[in-house]
């Protein structure tokens, strides 16, 4: 029988080396550039012509973007505005890496399922927003993990924790959604795997299976939920770490 | 969980991800949003100008419905303080005439009661000369003096 592990293994597909560190493409990177390509498609097609009163693509398209705007005034205010493409990149990236690793096909592959590629777009967004609070406050920027009117000593302790939750996003944000993905996938690879096993009981083929097979197809809906969902949090959070470094408090 | 496995899994798909994001970023959408961002704004700007205009025009339709309105107050008030006026002023000539004919009507009346005091006084001398003439005939039938008319007068106004 399958391990349920075996759907995260990483397949190279073309072996590379780049001074001295292995960069092979293998089965994520494809699956990565799978997703570029379907968001390319659904924009380029989206913005071919933009227009006042828009097509179905494009409303399509200005619909997924208007909610990253709206998320970003709400969160940062009218300075968000301009991160907007960033945080609508790492948004539909991750949808897609997600809802692509949803098709049920023995190839299909989710990269947003292994904590280096979650971690890597945690890393985006951690990176920006030390870039964007030292940018835009200098050194006061560390008045962010400040206790405002505490005293010294009480407040240095605060400072310590607060800096060292501040240099934990990365971590949180990344085994959130890798977490999240994991266990999604090896539940439905589990309940699967029933499906055959209960299914070819020798003197009723079948009948059996018929159970575990409806438990993943409710499993499935709830996992596109859960794609969906996943990737709202992570651009969520994204904005809500950026609202820190662009507005302090 | 081959996830874990750092050492074959970590920078392959660190690479590639990089490629594949840059490539996202730089690429695709910052090719194609801004485009879309610019249309969205202009068509917010564009609904957001049609809602000012409709404003405006609504103000405009208003202040003229007040004009209107204030207009129609004024005149309505001129009407109504021309109705009074010449409310007032009917009654006023009604008054002097009646006045008037108060007063002619009232000279009348006096001037007939004098004429009625006059005639009654008239009468009541003739009344009196008569009984008084009477008296001196009976006087003198009776007594076979005749009295003075004057005396029989004072004695028929002392019987009175």
């Amino acid at each position: 029988m399958a391990n349920p592990m075996q759907q995260f293994s990483v397949e190279t597909i073309k072996p590379l080396e780049v001074a001295g560190y292995d960069v092979s493409f293998t089965n994520s990177s494809l699956w990565m550039f799978l997703a570029l390509a379907a968001i390319s498609v659904f924009l380029f097609v989206g913005t071919a012509r933009p227009q006042l009163v828009p097509g179905r693509w494009q409303a399509a398209t200005e619909y997924l973007y208007d909610f990253i705007r709206k998320m970003l005034d709400e969160n940062v205010g009218p300075e968000g505005r301009r991160y907007a493409p960033l945080i609508f990149s790492i948004f539909i990236f991750v949808l897609a890496c997600n809802l692509l690793g949803m098709i049920p096909w023995v190839g299909s592959f989710t990269p947003t399922s292994h904590v280096t590629v979650t971690f890597g777009l945690a890393m985006i967004v951690f990176v920006t927003v030390c870039v964007v609070g030292v940018w835009r406050h200098g050194l006061h920027f560390m008045t962010l993990f400040w206790p405002k009117g505490a005293n010294p000593f009480l407040g240095a302790f605060v400072f310590s924790i607060e800096f060292l939750s501040f240099l934990m996003r990365p971590f949180t944000l990344a085994i959130r959604l890798f977490a999240n993905m994991t266990a999604g996938h090896v539940m439905l690879k589990v309940f699967g795997t029933f499906v055959v096993t209960l299914g070819s009981f020798g003197a009723l083929p079948y009948v059996f299976g018929i159970l575990p097979l409806a438990v993943v197809v409710a499993l499935t809906a709830l996992e596109v939920l859960i794609a969906v969902v996943q990737a709202y949090v992570f651009a969520l959070l994204a904005s809500l770490y950026l609202n820190d470094a662009v507005n302090l408090h | 969980m081959p996830q874990f496995d750092f050492g074959n899994v970590f920078w392959p798909q660190i690479f590639w991800l990089a490629a594949a994001f840059a490539l996202l970023y730089f690429g695709v959408v910052r090719l194609t949003l801004p485009k879309l961002g610019k249309v969205m704004d202009a068509r917010e700007a564009s609904i957001s100008g049609d809602l000012e205009a409709a404003k405006a025009a609504k103000e405009t339709a208003d202040a003229v419905n007040e004009a209107y309105q204030a207009e129609m107050n004024q005149s309505r008030e001129a009407a109504r303080s021309a109705i009074a006026e010449a409310k007032a002023k009917a009654a006023k000539s009604t008054e002097t005439r009646l006045a008037k004919a108060g007063a002619k009507s009232d000279a009348t009346l006096a001037e007939a009661e004098a004429r009625i005091a006059k005639a009654v006084a008239k009468a009541e001398t003739e009344i009196a000369n008569a009984a008084a003439v009477n008296a001196q005939a009976i006087v003198a039938k009776l007594t076979g003096v005749e009295p003075k008319l004057d005396a029989a007068k004072s004695a028929v106004a002392a019987r009175n």
